[in-house]
């Protein structure tokens, strides 16, 4: 296990207070492009963040760790910094030592932690080869990450996990061909490159028979877990965001124990399970452990690191999809795995209740804004539904709304999770959105 | 001028990616590079009168590309370690192996030049403690009134110090120095909660920062943010638009740039495949990518390739005239490159991105295209913005904006999308105004691989979808 330097152990003890990070990732990526493998990359990184206090005064640095001079450099630095470091009412102190609340989660896959450029190369190519549709762009990244963080108060805790992350496009051989899109992340190769390129042909083909979207209409907005995810962190990830709060950015921040959500609507930050931030303490070194965070609509925590005070464990460095350069990023505040408990209809049925709706398969990226809730997103491609039938595939139209009032007009959640990066959500249907064209 | 001695520790990796180079020609490479690069930076950023963050950070690392067979194979570590350069030389090899993709030679150019920034005010000459307070001034500026929640001010530095050795004979080191200082308000009144941001940034030094109004800067995001509180939402559906240059940078950057990469073109990815010589816009527009402008943020002496930056004109006069081009989709589509093989990093892979993106002037005077305009809105500030190569559609998402009536501004909008096919949009395009303005930031291709960029031009009345979100 990897382990920081001697001198950067030694010189914690010259400060009230001092924490350091180091972590060494290796990470094998191939990219598609044009239907062909086109590069293979192997990466090694290493690196540490050295972090002090003198009182309320801090200090802070970080450096790869790419020559032998390179820790002590890092020492020096953030010495230098501390010495011009104003007082921060705020600090409250780096993590204090705490047993483990939860198993280790099973984020480390020996079959991808072993992988060689070879099985890569294999593994993309029968994604092409299983996709009967032009992929004009993909990869996938497979990576081994190991950390530790040890702090003068007696912290001392390692973490190591693989990810995979693929992402893919796909492109029908056709005039206006539009575009269809899949990713995948998790902590283990369950990437299943057959299922993943019949799937990419399915939505090329869809995204080809779209028809613009003319007119306005209100209706009611389906999200499947790939569009879902990245909507909810920008929106609800940001609202519970514990900084947020007490930096007054969040508008729920004096909505603690109050009705935010609709009454179907339960999230828990769960990192007991196998998802890419697992784990059983944070980037901090404070104990991580599931967390309810609204139930039944009610809003039950905010998640905060050490910086926000009252630590949850959630301060990460570390990245969902890429783990190049985690020692060179200042502990933020996370959810380590935000997952809204599954309902019990499958898409179709939610499709089957929705009188006048739109499924979107692909929005041109999915977000909210992270202050505001509002949303007006560019649909790629949307199925319209008039009676719980799929009634044409439009694109080129905007969807208007708010995510923060979404939720509270939540119409269905699907019995479908899947892992988003941070996220876990199913399908849901939300109404009160409206659909602008040309 | 400043003339500051650079590339300590690139400098000295010069031996080491020679040898590399040598290396992974003896195991087959047809062509192949060797790139070190150094990142010093600083920020600083201090939140409701504090200073929140103060981080020096230093990264470093060597990328080695092998190109055979078609295809490259990389290497890329965290060393400058003789003995893991060579490892992942021979990984970089091991990588561009297998079956042949295509028998496809690149063409790059043999230069031996050695470059510092071109700065008035190196930051490395300027104490930290006039950092700090040039973010705390930022902060304290816009405490103007109770109703700003939270007041940010930042401050951020980058040395990025290159060398790269080919095995067309190139030897360069060149630096890139950029600077940056923001001011963020959020005003919340109890019920709504808007933001407004302002600040400089550059590739000159800290000139930069020495010469802006930190004060005025502070107070004006403040007070901009408040005025927003009464914004009310925009209306929706097709409307004339007045993009301010920052969102006519997002339409150049987004609507035409992305689709004019080399990469995209090779592929097919791009509606713009095969439409040099058509037309693509009205023919008031011409359209640059420009590596070269002096002190912009997305400039750099050479791209991450060894090619000298240079400016393409991607539109001219509304007839399309252009690609950007790396070494491979260069030798792919039969050009020359263009300065357009960037990287985010050492440790990320190359490929075809843009540098300063920009539509041309035209004769109109701001007010007197106010004037002009029936009824529209005109934007002010972006927040960001997403391309559609395939698809030709764009979408830009707008911090706030103005209703026009009778050629006059009446209330302020809250923030607003626009949308549309990028031909159309540029087709309907019938008033520029004379002035030019570039504005810095990072762009990803498809979901990471952030480049600094800028985008810019001038005012532009143009045809829009226009959706205000709730």
């Amino acid at each position: 296990m990897i382990y920081p330097d001697d001198r950067a152990i030694k010189a914690m003890e010259k400060y009230d207070q001092a924490e350091v990070y180091v972590s060494r990732a290796v990470v094998n990526t191939v990219y598609i492009d044009g239907s062909k493998i086109s590069n293979i990359e192997t990466k090694t990184d290493e690196g540490m963040m050295f972090r002090m206090s003198e009182g309320r005064r801090m200090g802070k640095s970080s450096v790869s760790l790419d020559s032998p001079g390179a820790a002590a450099s890092c020492l020096e630095m953030a010495d230098s910094v501390l010495r011009f470091s104003p007082e921060n009412a705020a600090f409250k102190g780096y993590a204090q030592p705490g047993r483990a609340k939860i198993a280790a989660p099973d984020v480390w896959d020996r079959k991808a932690e072993n992988i060689t450029p070879e099985e890569l190369r294999e593994l993309a190519k029968c994604v092409i080869e299983n996709c009967r549709v032009s992929i004009p762009r993909a990869q996938i990244r497979v990576s081994c990450i190991e950390s530790r963080t040890v702090n003068g108060n007696g912290v001392d805790v390692g973490h190591r996990s693989t990810l995979v992350y693929g992402h893919f496009t796909s492109m029908a051989d056709i005039d206006h061909p539009g575009e269809g899109m899949e990713t995948f992340h998790g902590t283990h190769l369950t990437l299943d490159p057959v299922l993943i390129g019949r799937n990419l042909a399915r939505k090329a083909e869809a995204a080809a028979t779209c028809r613009e979207f003319r007119g306005s209409e209100k209706l009611s907005m389906i999200l499947p877990p790939s569009e879902l995810g990245d909507m909810l962190i920008s929106s609800v990830g940001s609202a519970v965001n514990g900084e947020n709060r007490k930096y007054g950015r969040s508008l729920w921040k004096d909505s603690l124990g109050e009705k935010v959500a609709s009454d179907c609507i339960t999230m828990v930050d769960d990192p007991t399970v196998s998802a890419p931030l697992s784990c059983a303490f944070d980037d901090e070194g404070v104990p991580a452990e599931r967390r309810p965070i609204i139930e039944n609509g009610i809003l039950r925590g905010f998640l905060r690191d050490t910086f926000c005070g009252d630590s949850t464990g959630n301060g990460m460095r570390r990245s969902s999809v890429e783990p190049q350069g985690a020692y060179d990023r200042t502990p933020t505040i996370k959810p380590l795995n935000l997952t809204v408990k599954p309902g019990s209809k499958n898409a179709e049925d939610i499709v089957a209740q929705t009188e006048k709706g739109i499924l979107v398969e692909k929005f041109a990226w999915p977000e909210a804004d992270e202050l505001t809730g509002r949303f007006g997103l560019n649909v790629r491609c949307g199925y319209i539904i008039r009676n719980g039938e799929i009634a044409g595939v439009v694109n080129n139209a905007l969807l208007m709304g708010n995510m923060l009032d979404a939720v509270a007009n939540v119409e269905a959640v699907g019995n479908d999770p899947a892992q988003m990066g941070v996220v876990t959500v199913p399908t849901m249907s939300f109404s009160g959105t409206e659909l602008v064209g040309n | 001028m400043m003339q500051k001695q650079i590339l300590v520790r690139a400098e000295d990796s010069q031996d080491i990616l020679h040898k590399a180079v040598e290396r992974m020609q003896d195991l087959g490479a047809e062509f192949c590079d060797a790139k070190s690069q150094t990142v010093r930076s600083i920020g600083i950023s201090s939140m409701d009168g504090e200073l929140k963050q103060l981080t020096r950070k230093s990264t470093g690392g060597v990328c080695l590309r092998a190109w055979a067979g078609g295809r490259w194979g990389y290497g890329t570590v965290t060393s400058f370690d003789a003995e893991a350069v060579m490892k992942a030389a021979e990984d970089a090899v091991r990588n561009a192996s297998g079956e042949r993709k295509s028998d496809l030679a690149l063409e790059p150019s043999a230069i031996r030049k050695h470059m510092p920034a071109q700065v008035r005010i190196h930051p490395d000459s300027v104490g930290l403690d006039e950092k700090i307070q040039a973010a705390l001034d930022l902060d304290r500026a816009q405490a103007i009134d109770d109703r700003i929640a939270n007041r940010m001010g930042s401050y951020a530095e980058e040395i990025k110090e290159n060398a790269l050795v080919n095995s067309a004979g190139s030897d360069l080191s060149w630096e890139e120095v950029r600077t940056l200082c923001r001011a963020m308000s959020i005003a919340f009144d109890g019920n709504s909660m808007e933001r407004y941001y302002e600040g400089p940034d550059s590739t000159f030094g800290y000139e930069t920062v020495k010469d802006a109004d930190l004060e005025g800067i502070g107070r004006k995001t403040a007070e901009e943010a408040l005025k927003t509180l009464s914004a009310k939402r925009a209306p929706s559906g097709s409307l004339t638009v007045i993009s301010d240059p920052m969102v006519s940078g997002l339409l150049a950057h987004e609507a035409m740039g992305h689709a004019s990469e080399g990469d995209e073109i090779t592929k097919k990815r791009s509606f713009l495949t095969g439409a040099i010589g058509t037309r693509v816009a009205s023919d008031i527009i011409t359209m640059y990518d420009n590596g070269t402008v002096p002190g912009a943020h997305g400039s750099v002496p050479f791209d991450d390739e060894g090619t000298p930056s240079s400016c393409t004109k991607i539109i001219d006069r509304g007839i399309y005239s252009g690609y950007m081009h790396s070494l491979e989709t260069a030798s792919q589509l039969g050009f020359r490159p263009t300065g357009n093989g960037r990287a985010e990093n050492f440790g990320k892979r190359t490929w075809v991105r843009m540098t300063n993106t920009y539509f041309g002037p035209g004769d109109w005077d701001k007010d007197e295209l106010i004037a002009d305009t029936k009824h529209g809105i005109i934007c002010d500030k972006m927040v960001n913005g997403m391309e559609d190569p395939v698809g030709g559609c764009f979408e830009a998402k707008c911090l706030r904006g103005f209703e026009i009536e009778n050629g006059e501004i009446k209330g302020m909008l809250r923030s607003f999308t626009l949308t549309g096919k990028s031909v159309e949009i540029l087709s309907s395009a019938d008033a520029l105004t004379k002035e030019v303005v570039l504005d810095g930031g990072m762009c990803g291709k498809g979901i990471e691989d952030w480049v600094r960029v800028s985008s810019g031009g001038p005012h532009m009345r143009a045809r829009m979808i226009v959706g205000g979100g709730q």
